[in-house]
């Protein structure tokens, strides 16, 4: 602690993994390009003898590499599987503050990474619960009666535990996608068909609204302005491809209820 | 009346979102706030324009605002309210119309909004973006003193 200009090389090794698996946490959760370097390149320029920092970083993996007493060293890691979870980006986000400020060991910062990696401060059913709140009542924002209200609450509240059970599989997320809108459109079709319900098109539309790539079209866009093009070409593919795979889902089955126009 | 019911709708659905996105169980209500204010922000200047574009931006701006307002105040980033806070403003029924117009063989009807849900996406984008350079300019100033 006291000697931080003589931490070896396997102590800056370690750093460089601490770095990474920090990056990965926040990358995993969703946070933007710009956040995730900034916390990478925060952590290693923390401790002392490290002349160089750079890191490149994309949705699909994060690339460090720092110099140290004239050797380079890098690390490469691949992400795969975004899926938003704000909570662990502001813990990691207070972590390295805390790590940057302290003399925390490294050992210490990598167990709390991984500390934080496990928590889930809600359950499954308590996030379909609220994802069924959030659906019924952009359903209502969008003129859909109390009928609609229903209708939408129990359809998403279901496929909200297909969609946990198909994610499951790791399948990928365009077939997730497309199993959840193609049973969202199946259920509201039957609800409407039940009378619970009168339009099918705001049930659908509120349904659809916790797979809808919303943040991932916002964030594309705002990685593109922002100069990060290689992030933002790549969350834009996974944003066209989510849309693409809802509507598939949805058309199909409307083509086969409705029949073709 | 009706401002009351909008401003209900979009602060239970954000916090719906909210919860979704597995925000901190504090920040929940907040991002609630932030994404009903934007959604009024949005949907008095649309009544005032009669433009989704515009009025989303403004909507997005305020939610932006909003956003970096409670993340100086909490000392939490400030994606934890906007990320929700934008969800409303998001063109979720603008992409289902244009699907269906295409399921209904409309292609310049599914064009026109088409395009319209892909620049409503980009207002929002904007609207974050000069939201946080407005912070980023606020705290250069007071490190400066």
């Amino acid at each position: 602690m006291t000697n931080l200009n003589e931490i070896e090389r396997e102590e800056v090794k370690k750093l460089l993994v601490l770095a990474t698996l920090a990056g990965r946490l926040m990358l995993k959760a969703g946070a933007e390009t710009y956040r995730v370097e900034d916390t990478v390149m925060r952590i290693c320029q923390s401790r002392k003898d490290i002349q160089y920092v750079d890191a490149f970083v994309i949705p699909t993996g994060i690339f460090i590499s720092l110099e140290y007493k004239g050797e380079l060293i890098s690390y490469i890691k691949r992400v795969k599987n975004i899926s938003i979870d704000l909570n662990k980006i502001a813990l990691v986000n207070e972590f390295s503050r805390t790590f940057v400020s302290s003399h925390m060991s490294i050992e210490d910062g990598i167990r709390e990474i991984k500390r934080i990696n496990k928590i889930h401060i809600y359950s499954n059913f308590t996030q379909a619960f609220f994802g069924a709140i959030a659906s019924s009542f952009f359903c209502l924002l969008f003129q859909g009666t109390s009928m609609d209200f229903i209708a939408a609450f129990v359809v998403s509240f279901i496929v909200s535990f297909l969609l946990s059970f198909v994610s499951s599989l790791k399948l990928s997320f365009f077939i997730d996608k497309f199993i959840a809108s193609v049973f969202i459109s199946i259920l509201s079709y039957l609800f409407i068909k039940l009378g619970i319900g009168n339009s099918l098109d705001k049930v659908i539309i509120g349904a659809i609204m916790p797979l809808v790539p919303g943040v991932a079209i916002t964030n594309a866009i705002r990685d593109t302005m922002s100069g990060d093009f290689m992030s933002g070409l790549s969350r834009g593919m996974e944003a066209v491809f989510s849309a693409l795979a809802i509507a598939f889902g949805v058309g199909i089955v409307l083509i086969f209820f409705i029949g073709g126009y | 009346m009706e401002l009351i019911k909008q401003f209900v709708f979009s602060f239970m659905s954000t916090i719906g979102f909210a919860v979704l996105f597995s925000s901190p169980k504090k920040s929940v209500v907040y991002a609630g706030l932030v994404g009903a204010i934007g959604w009024m922000f949005y949907y008095i200047t649309f009544a005032m324009m009669n433009s989704y574009v515009a009025s989303t931006f403004f909507g997005a701006l305020t939610v932006g605002l909003l956003g970096e307002l409670f993340a100086r105040k909490y000392k939490k980033p400030a994606t934890l309210y906007i990320t929700a806070g934008i969800i409303p403003l998001v063109p979720g029924a603008g992409a289902y119309y244009t699907m269906l117009y295409l399921i209904e063989n409309e292609f310049s009807l599914a064009a026109t909004k088409g395009v319209e849900t892909f620049f409503i996406a980009a207002a929002i984008s904007m609207g974050i973006i000069i939201s946080s350079i407005f912070s980023k300019s606020i705290k250069r100033v007071r490190q400066k003193d």
